[in-house]
């Protein structure tokens, strides 16, 4: 065992479940044949592109004991090892998703008290929670995780969900076989973005912003004020704040702030957070921004670009007989979306490193997004880099990932093309030295079908807001494949109960989205829900737009299927 | 005795010039009716040359005679010597007398249950005694279209003057049935619906407007044809825009609606007024084709559209007049209907220039409202609704010195004027 | 080397204060235009001379640098750029309602210079704006001074940085209804604003104590004293008793600009504005003696209760009282036609061209302590200015050149279609807004009202 694993190995033990280490354990029986004939492989021959940048090279890769054992041209295979014939294959560096939220749960939020006031409410009710880690509500079902292998994705920075502006610290786990030990890292970073509860201290960016230096700057007294306990007699007693004690690790420039913003205001402002208290930052989910390139390489904070791209309605639209006006604000229009696209080309250019992250994004869109922008002018050096290398280096793990090198972690993605045709698809994946296979040639995932939750019938729902709890009824059809619906809510106006017809509703493997109009006073809010279905249980939040979001439940009676 | 009377009576009336001018301490001055002779004004007839040293006779409500070189011994006498004299300006849209303070519903009047309601009358709700109607007229706005809202036939407006206890007196023989034409544009930032959303929407409210319009069509022609029909209020208003008893004033303002309106207006053979017409600058052509009259306004107004000029909403009056369009000018206001001059001002800076402007503002909307016997100008025998100024009225320094309504000498106060009167120098001060 | 800087600055006219924001200063020559300097009368066929964003002369017959540009403003009016001391304007964010004091919120965390708003007021000659916190909260954000130098991605350029901290309270209606009414905590009426702001600054008075035995006790050998903990509200509301902000209060109702006037008097607080005061003209003698004046609409009233009893003639009875007075807009609509509303002085009050055109210019100014820097046209003050076509005051007037610190900003012989900086990749059909006034002074507060009722207030 490596130095690097006696200092942050954790065991993870899934409730209940026979657990597995990777080491120090004898292997036993096992009726259900789940368990690999051989921890050792040989890729043989294939075309490794074992750094970004680094020229292709046809090699063999042994794997062994969850390490890259060997690469070489001719290397001795071990007896024990299975063959993977690699020789149309390309191999890389497994890739690393910065932003990850696969398996990770809320945290319940305790019930209200009676005197609640929304103006001083307990850190706990408003997401101001830094000191809750991710891996305490970890529990990664099989089937999310491995939505995300399939795209080549082997390590996971696991950021907490939540409500609020502070959900707690990341952890790094490997995207690997259920029932081993797959954390890597257990101190993460501190994990804040701009967002709130609706109705409670912290309201808006303005609120978090003084928040967060009013939270700092206590924590920086209270710091000093433990020093100070701890060295002297006849001091006050230094009152131990869970929040505050989360960000003495920052404080000492240990670990890093990440930070989620969505526009490239944000951007601009937690890059003045930064020059007040000069911690160490990484800035997540950029998506604009190329006028930021100077202030971004002044301040020296770390980039995850995020992949969520617009959709191309906009531009591909072609307005017959337009004006010349229309046709330039049109132009205007596609202009913004190939600027957003070209985004990560221009940092390259400038010089930024960036590694990318998937908030927002579905596990299918994550390569063919990146496509997009390699399509758009980013080389394929930065982009493999921003997968490997640079996450590698984020989450002070170079030591062990990002490349494909002897003795590093089997962190492996093997693909039939060049990773960036459009036509190469991912048919092997290594974690942790675990080898996962998958189907290519074209074959769509009919058996996810089968696997899909039924989404129709009547659904009896629930939502919490400060005025207290509201439910209605939500019925949904499907017919010829096409979902409709409708809702009842309570009349904002009063007058009894209204019903809107469900629009935009997505439905991707578990992940149910919809909306519906709701109109008050002439005007018309379009309220988002969108949430996970399990059977006949709903779990998501409901979004008003500038005001927040609040939990969304509901359950389905067995019965009621239409 | 007699002789004293007569005497009396003289020095009454000659005096009497001298009450017209703000209020005496405890009395209370109230709008008086008779007979009175504008002498030496300069008068902006509006439809024709504008007469100088000129004389206006007002009796009977009416004007009775204008031009030079006439007197009338009888008649209370205003020496209008440096001063302008031009016809009550019209507010063609708003919400004036149906609201009192707008943030407490239980003030507001204007808007009713149901998309269909056009047996609502605007006139009947009214208040006469709203604070706002005396801050309103001293401006020399005297004449408003009271407008309901919300839904799709929200109800009947009304045209009113700006004197009277009761909607009879205040009735200025206009009315209108207000649609609200289906919106086919995003509302808005915090509108979020989708293009299909918004034009499944837009169907839907169209498909039933065509339903109503239909019914109408039938009770009409059962009506006319003297059938005995249930009780159908609704059914009975429509049947008259149907008629063409009533015309209907659609209100209207995104350019795509614009052409809409238009193709369903001639579809139905309709009488028609476009209301709003916010974007009328972008198809002025097309509402010039159809003949179609335009009220529009406030001018005084952010343009629709974030990538418009800033200038948008400036420019819109003009631009639709050189296209041919006949303008009207409205502040789709309440409490500040006062505001119309200026509104015709910036529609004047911004290309329509004044003569024009003015017009959008007196006798073009008494022509769209078919008034125009009556209101509008000042000419013989149309009623004595005119205001006397020191200059031209959309100036901000401009005071306007005397109001007529229908031949009624309107007294120049109201709230704001009273309060300033007792605070301009409060007593006690800042000591006790 | 210093020197070199010195010189290269002046001919680049880049201003190369290191570690600022460099902030666009430019230069030009305005020549024969009728200049209305506001506080030295009117002078006809006057030149001014505008160097690296600062006007360096007034007279007849000046010259310039070859490389200055130079416009002949003959038969056009010349005045300082407008100051619009109550504006919502450039904010992504205008409310933080979640709790009847925010002192610690500040406006220049949420400064938006992607609003086309900005552009359209620099087309009607405003140059400077007070960009406000909302009136959700009897003591709401610290507000920004903002320069409208409106084309930049940066939200720094468009910062006045060297004008002085100033914050907004708000008595009356909204307060009460927002947290009383719609959350059910304190304030619920009149009697609940005056205690909340007592109370705020009562605490802060504790609160500076605290923090002031703290730093004598740690500056002793050995010391084992204890930081107290940090609160910014307190802060805040510490720096406002010591009058390092100016408050800017809005407010309707004469008994709360009496009230709150007693509050500063017992509190020491001098520097104090009132805004919108529909009733102020009740309390004139009070304001003319105890504050920096009151900031009011031109002639809106009637749309909540607390505004049923004014009247439009408020300007000019303040004004008369001897009260600094200024007329502000409140609205992205009415900003753009300040010089319009300064006019209705006229009408309502019959006050002359100077009285009216100080309402919008020095005496804003005044209110938010820049009056040193801008608000009238003299040597040595900051070249915001704008030509307008026709005197300001007439309602013909159409302003032709705005500039900001001599650089041009607006110019309507220049001037595109679509000012926006930014477009979103995703929206083909442009949304539309019509006729309603967003007042922003409640933006962001609909959650906290009261089932079904929707404002359209200020």
């Amino acid at each position: 065992m490596t130095k690097f694993y006696k200092q942050t190995f954790l065991s993870f033990t899934v409730a209940g479940v026979f657990s597995f280490f990777s080491y120090g354990t004898f292997a036993q029986s096992d009726p259900t044949g789940e368990r690999r004939v051989t921890g050792t492989y040989a890729i043989t021959n294939a075309t490794v592109l074992a750094a970004p940048g680094a020229a292709a090279r046809t090699a063999t890769i042994i794997v062994k004991n969850g390490l890259i054992d060997q690469i070489g041209n001719n290397p001795t295979i071990p007896l024990d090892a299975q063959t993977i014939k690699g020789d149309s294959l390309f191999v890389y560096a497994g890739f690393i998703d910065l932003t990850s939220t696969v398996g990770v749960a809320a945290p319940s939020i305790p019930e209200r008290p009676a005197n609640f006031d929304p103006s001083r409410p307990a850190p706990v009710y408003v997401g101001i929670t830094p000191q809750y880690e991710v891996l305490n509500y970890f529990d990664a079902l099989e089937e999310d995780a491995d939505k995300w292998r399939k795209t080549g994705v082997t390590t996971l920075h696991l950021l907490p969900k939540g409500e609020g502006m502070l959900p707690g610290t990341t952890a790094v786990v490997l995207n690997g076989q259920k029932g081993a030990s797959n954390v890597l890292s257990s101190s993460g970073s501190l994990y804040v973005r701009f967002q709130t509860v609706r109705g409670l201290s912290p309201g808006t960016t303005l609120g978090i912003m003084a928040k967060w230096r009013e939270i700092y700057q206590n924590a920086e007294l209270s710091a000093k004020h433990q020093t100070l306990f701890a060295g002297n007699n006849g001091v006050v007693r230094a009152e131990k704040d869970p929040v505050l004690e989360a960000f003495f690790p920052v404080i000492n420039r240990q670990v890093p702030v990440l930070f989620e913003v969505s526009n490239e205001l944000d951007i601009r402002r937690v890059l003045g957070l930064q020059k007040e208290k000069g911690f160490n930052l990484i800035v997540s989910g950029v998506n604009e921004g190329s006028s930021l390139v100077p202030v971004l390489k002044a301040s020296k904070a770390q980039v995850v670009i995020s992949l969520d791209v617009p959709d191309d309605n906009a531009f591909k639209k072609e307005i017959k007989e337009a004006s010349e006006e229309v046709n330039d604000n049109l132009e205007r229009v596609k202009e913004a979306y190939l600027a957003r696209l070209a985004l990560a080309t221009n940092f390259e250019k400038e010089g930024i490193p960036f590694a990318f992250g998937s908030t927002n994004v579905k596990s299918e869109d994550f390569l063919k997004n990146i496509r997009l922008m390699v399509e758009n002018g980013l080389s394929e050096e930065a982009a493999l880099a921003a997968l490997t290398t640079n996450p590698a280096g984020m989450l002070g793990l170079e030591r062990v990932l990002g490349t494909v090198e002897k003795g590093k972690l089997a962190n492996l993605v093997i693909t039939t093309d060049s990773l960036f045709k459009k036509t190469a698809e991912v048919k092997h994946v290594f974690v942790d030295g675990y080898l996962f296979q998958y189907e290519t040639n074209g074959e769509s995932n009919e058996s996810d079908k089968s696997k899909k939750n039924d989404l129709t019938g009547a659904w009896d729902y629930e939502t919490v807001t400060p005025q207290g709890s509201s439910s209605g009824l939500m019925t949904i059809k499907n017919e010829d494949g096409k979902y409709s619906g409708t809702i009842t809510f309570d009349d904002p106006e009063g007058s009894g109960s209204k019903s809107a017809d469900l629009s935009n509703i997505k439905v991707s493997g578990k992940t149910l989205e919809f909306q519906f109009n709701v109109d008050v006073q002439g005007m018309s809010i379009s309220v988002s829900v969108s949430g996970e279905v399990s059977g006949n249980e709903y779990e998501g939040k409901l979004t008003i737009p500038d005001f927040g979001s609040v939990p969304f439940t509901a359950s389905k009676s067995p019965d009621s299927n239409i | 005795m007699n002789t004293i009377k007569i005497y009396l009576i003289l020095f009454l009336l000659c005096t009497g010039s001298f009450f017209s001018y703000g209020q005496i301490e405890g009395e209370v001055i109230k709008p008086r009716g008779g007979k009175f002779l504008l002498k030496n004004a300069t008068v902006v007839t509006v439809t024709k040359d504008t007469i100088q040293n000129g004389s206006i006779l007002i009796n009977n409500g009416k004007i009775e005679a204008v031009g030079t070189d006439f007197d009338a011994s009888d008649a209370v006498t205003i020496d209008c010597s440096g001063l302008f004299v031009f016809p009550g300006m019209i507010d063609a849209g708003n919400q004036l007398g149906l609201v009192e303070v707008n943030s407490v519903a239980e003030t507001q009047d204007f808007a009713e249950i149901g998309d269909l309601s056009p047996n609502m009358q605007a006139l009947t709700a009214i208040n006469p005694n709203s604070v706002a109607i005396p801050v309103t007229r001293v401006s020399g706005v005297t004449t408003s279209l009271a407008l309901p809202s919300g839904g799709i036939f929200p109800g009947t407006a009304a045209l009113i003057n700006l004197n009277g206890y009761t909607s009879e007196h205040m009735y200025a023989e206009f009315k209108g049935v207000v649609m609200n034409f289906p919106s086919s544009v995003r509302r808005g930032a915090y509108d979020r619906r989708t293009e299909e959303e918004i034009k499944k929407e837009t169907e839907k409210s169209l498909k039933q407007i065509n339903e109503i319009w239909e019914k109408a069509v039938v009770y009409q022609k059962l009506d006319s044809a003297n059938a005995e029909l249930d009780y159908y209020p609704e059914m009975e208003q429509m049947a008259k825009v149907v008629a063409g008893e009533l015309p209907l004033l659609v209100e209207v303002n995104a350019a795509a609606d614009i052409e809409a309106a238009i193709k369903w207006v001639e579809s139905k053979k309709a009488k028609a007024i476009l209301t709003g017409v916010a974007e009328g600058w972008r198809v002025a052509d097309k509402i010039a084709q159809a003949k179609l009259p335009v009220i529009t306004g406030p001018v005084l107004s952010l343009p629709a559209r974030q990538s418009d000029r800033y200038d948008a909403a400036y420019t819109n009056p003009a631009k639709m007049l050189k296209a041919g369009v006949k303008v009207a000018i409205r502040t789709n206001d309440a409490e500040n209907v006062r505001n119309l001059p200026f509104n015709a001002g910036f529609a004047a800076a911004y290309g329509m220039g004044k003569e024009e402007a003015l017009k959008a503002v007196t006798i073009v909307p008494a022509e769209i409202l078919g008034v125009a016997d009556r209101l509008g100008s000042i000419e013989e025998g149309k009623n004595a609704t005119l205001f006397i100024a020191d200059g031209d009225p959309f100036e901000t320094s401009t005071q306007i010195k005397h109001v007529f309504i229908d031949g009624y000498q309107i007294p120049m106060t109201n709230r704001h004027i009273r309060l300033y009167q007792e605070f301009l120098e409060r007593s006690p001060g800042l000591e006790r | 080397m210093k020197r070199i800087i010195y010189i290269l600055s002046a001919f680049l006219s880049i201003n190369l204060a290191v570690g600022q924001t460099p902030v666009k200063k430019g230069n030009v020559l305005i020549q024969n235009a009728t200049v209305l300097t506001i506080t030295d009368g009117v002078q006809e066929e006057t030149d001014v001379l505008v160097e690296n964003g600062i006007i360096k002369k007034i007279g007849k017959g000046l010259s310039a640098p070859s490389n200055t540009p130079s416009i002949n403003a003959k038969g056009k009016y010349l005045m300082p750029g407008i100051i619009d001391a109550h504006s919502h304007l450039a904010l992504s964010v205008v409310n933080e309602a979640t709790s009847p004091i925010t002192a610690e919120v500040w406006m220049g965390d949420v400064v938006d210079p992607f609003d086309v708003g900005i552009y359209r007021a620099l087309a009607g000659g405003v140059t400077v704006s007070n960009a406000m916190h909302g009136s959700a909260n009897a003591i709401g954000g610290r507000n920004i001074t903002l320069k409208h130098r409106y084309g930049t991605h940066n939200p720094e350029e468009l910062i006045m940085t060297e004008a002085p901290r100033t914050i907004k309270f708000a008595l009356g209606e909204n307060p009460t209804r927002v947290h009383g009414r719609g959350k059910g905590i304190q304030p619920r009426s009149r009697m609940g604003v005056e205690a909340i702001i007592r109370n705020g600054f009562n605490e802060a008075i504790q609160y500076r104590k605290a923090w002031e035995n703290y730093k004598k006790a740690s500056g002793l050998k050995n010391s084992t004293a204890v930081p107290p903990k940090y609160n910014l509200r307190l802060e805040t509301l510490a720096d406002i008793l010591e009058g390092k902000l100016i408050i800017h209060c809005h407010s309707y109702r004469a008994d709360e600009i009496n009230m709150l006037i007693n509050v500063c008097k017992d509190f020491g607080i001098k520097n104090i504005v009132f805004t919108h005061v529909n009733e102020g003209f009740k309390v004139a003698p009070e304001l003319a003696a105890y504050t920096l004046g009151a900031s009011v609409f031109a002639d809106w009233w009637a749309y909540k209760f607390e505004v049923y009893y004014s009247t439009s003639y408020n300007a000019a009875i303040l004004a008369k009282n001897g009260v600094i007075t200024s007329i502000n807009s409140d609205d992205a609509e009415l900003i753009r036609h300040l010089y319009h509303e300064a006019g209705k002085t006229q009408r309502y009050g019959e006050l002359s061209d100077d009285e009216a055109l100080a309402m919008i210019t020095i005496n804003p100014a005044k209110q938010l302590g820049i009056a040193d820097k801008v608000g009238s046209i003299e040597e040595g003050k900051q070249a915001d200015l704008v030509i307008f076509d026709k005197h300001p005051l007439s309602i013909y007037a159409i302003p032709q050149m705005t500039f900001v610190d001599g650089v041009k900003y607006f110019d309507i012989n220049e001037d595109k279609n679509d000012q926006r900086i930014k477009v979103s990749p995703t929206e083909v059909v442009e949304p539309i807004f019509l006729g309603d006034h967003d007042h922003k002074c409640m933006h962001g507060v609909e959650m906290f009202e009261e089932t079904g009722e929707f404002f359209g207030t200020h």
